[in-house]
């Protein structure tokens, strides 16, 4: 087992690397010049040159770009990712600020999608191809389709229209008034949490079906176990790793569509704060955003691995 | 002569039934997955819409009128007109055009450039493979909305940006995919005889694999046009993807949030829309897979699961 961690850890580091490496050339030397970036086409040409200079210097953007990369790679190391340019606040102010909203929604989703795929998929399961199950997969399919955004537009325009509510669109954090904090979170979560939970449902129900035509379960019902019994205690533990694995990649799903879902309901999360970073072009707060969201989704992979290894020896060992 | 070549896979995937004519082959595929047939039905019904705008639009999409201003659906306009008296119902069609474009173009880019690439690695294999799937495995470290808008930030936003910008996120769905079918077919005798007798790498990997990776292919482009339509119509409502005027189911929904009363129809029928096209293609892309290459769908499935590790 420590081998494999070893082994993973080293892999995680290495993509982490590369995806640094992809931020800046992206952000930094995608663009051509950094200042076209921040101030458009318009904006630089209105400049004087002297300003330019003494910005790009100011900014650290004159170095040579492999410096630069590796002073970016030191101060986040260091903790220090930097300012807005228009705005003023610290990146790290930012994050800690509208982060544990965002991880609140993307945990709460988690839940929701657990909650209601599971059940879903095992009652799919249980009968297949009979009406519950039918009914099941084809709200399963609409809810895949049903953009999060859109959910969530309409779910604020019915609460507002037919009872007159609209959640508070402040930063509440959890510590300081629950009951508020759960008003703005659990929109979003719900929204996000029922499109994964489809996912869920879809995958729980095809794992379980593949598990119970084995030998095994056949074995559990011949020695005359009820069919529920079977199914909890001998089938769905060996069908659920595919399903904790697949949390793992819709968490990427949650963390790109909780932007979209964010803007949606009025949240003011991390995803907002990237929405308004994109649009003004502040490149330092992207640049470090993106990092944040691919270093979260890399994090959380490794994880799920490793819960897949520590639930399946047979991976450990391999 | 590539043409030609085109056209192995499909009396590959039907071996056992004899040739049967387009239609009768389209007749038996609807009548097996009818769900699928129907996806495809609607799916097309878009494109057809899409490419007639200018005939089926009964008002100019970017034409204001300020006499019909936030007017509610009425016998003039169908759907309803914004904030400034563009008709909703024209703005919707005209919004097809731009959504299909987009999702098409990058999701044909995307998986096209994805597949060469998992073909030359499946045959190649060694260090190119490698190297190929560390950096295909950094591609997917980012969530792909967020991936999308750090790209079409970085080189503007306008179509050829944001279709760009998609077609990235798509290329190493397509390459995972298609590495490992070129795994599986460069095994094959046949693809062996190719070798034995001297062709050129290059040569086996056009003329033997490749045909061999259309029917993924059409599977994997099908399934991704519902998520390419999802991050464009995502990319306008968050106001970094097709700038206005120019109509797509995205932006319409971002200008109607702009109101303090949002007016519900400019809310309702752009995301009908989206919804509609994409549960379209999902369907199709579902039956497809199913009736083509239901040997792909585990291994999809796996690429999902546990594929990260191989």
């Amino acid at each position: 087992m420590r081998k494999y961690l070893a082994r993973r850890a080293v892999f995680a580091l290495v993509t982490l690397l590369g995806v640094s490496l992809t931020v800046f050339v992206i952000l930094r030397i995608l663009p051509g010049d950094p200042l076209v970036a921040i101030l458009g086409v318009e904006g630089h040409a209105r400049m004087t040159p002297a300003d330019r200079v003494r910005i790009m210097a100011d900014l650290g953007f004159s170095d040579p770009l492999p410096v630069q990369y590796a002073r970016w790679l030191v101060d986040i190391g260091a903790g220090r990712l930097g300012r807005s340019f228009f705005r003023g606040d610290t990146v790290a102010d930012l994050i800690a600020r509208r982060g544990p909203i965002t991880a609140e929604i993307a945990f709460l989703a988690l839940f929701v999608s657990w909650l209601v795929g599971l059940p879903v998929g095992i009652l799919s399961a249980f009968k297949p191809n009979s009406l519950p199950d039918g009914a099941a997969r084809a709200i399963s399919v609409l809810f895949i389709a049903i953009p999060g955004f859109w959910l969530g537009m309409l779910i604020v325009l019915a609460l507002l229209f037919w009872f007159g509510y609209k959640a508070p669109i402040i930063i509440v954090q959890v510590w300081e008034n629950p009951w508020q904090n759960l008003q703005i979170v659990l929109g979003p979560a719900v929204v996000l949490g029922l499109a994964q939970g489809a996912y869920i449902a879809r995958m729980s129900r095809s794992c379980l079906l593949e598990v119970i035509s084995e030998d095994f379960v056949r074995t559990a019902r011949a020695k005359g176990l009820k069919e529920w019994l079977v199914v909890m205690r001998h089938a769905l533990p060996n069908a659920l790793l595919p399903v904790i694995t697949i949390s793992g990649v819709l968490l990427g799903f949650v963390l790109g569509g909780s932007v979209a879902v964010e803007q949606a309901f009025g949240v003011p999360g991390l995803g907002r704060a990237m929405v308004t970073a994109v649009i003004e072009r502040d490149i330092i707060v992207v640049q470090n955003l993106v990092l944040l969201y691919a270093v979260i989704f890399v994090g959380v992979n490794v994880l799920v691995d490793l819960s897949y290894a520590w639930l399946d020896p047979r991976i450990r060992y391999s | 002569m590539a043409v030609r070549t085109a056209e192995p896979p499909a009396a590959v995937v039907s071996e056992a039934a004899p040739r049967a004519s387009v239609l009768t082959e389209l007749a038996r595929f609807s009548r097996r997955n009818t769900l699928a047939a129907l996806g495809g039905a609607v799916g097309l019904f878009t494109i057809f819409v899409a490419l007639a705008a200018p005939l089926l639009a009964p008002y100019d999409p970017l034409k204001a009128d300020f006499r019909a201003m936030n007017k509610p659906p009425n016998a003039q306009h169908v759907l309803g007109t914004d904030q400034v008296g563009r008709d909703t119902l024209s703005r919707v069609i005209y919004g097809a055009r731009t959504s299909l474009f987009v999702a098409f173009s990058a999701v044909i880019l995307g998986t096209t450039v994805g597949s060469l690439w998992g073909v030359a690695c499946g045959y190649l294999r060694g260090r190119f493979d490698l190297v190929s799937q560390r950096v295909m495995e950094i591609m997917q470290s980012f969530p792909d909305l967020i991936l999308a808008m750090a790209i079409s930030m970085a080189i503007g936003t306008g179509l050829s940006a944001v279709i760009f910008a998609i077609a990235i996120t798509r290329i190493p769905f397509g390459g995972r995919v298609i590495r490992s079918v070129a795994l599986s077919v460069r095994e094959m005798p046949y693809v062996e005889a190719g070798r034995a007798s001297g062709a050129s790498a290059l040569r086996v990997m056009t003329f033997h694999v490749l045909p061999q990776c259309v029917a993924p292919y059409l599977v994997l482009a099908t399934t991704h046009l519902g998520v390419a339509i999802v991050i464009e119509a995502a990319l306008g409502f968050l106001g970094v993807g097709v700038p206005p005027p120019t109509p797509t189911w995205g932006n319409m929904l971002a200008d109607s949030i702009t109101a303090l009363v949002p007016p519900w129809w400019l809310a309702f029928y752009p995301g009908l829309a989206i919804t509609v096209t994409v549960l379209a293609f999902n369907l199709l892309g579902d039956g497809i897979r199913d009736t083509l290459d239901p040997r792909l769908s585990p291994a999809f499935l796996r690429m999902m699961t546990g594929g990260r590790r191989t």
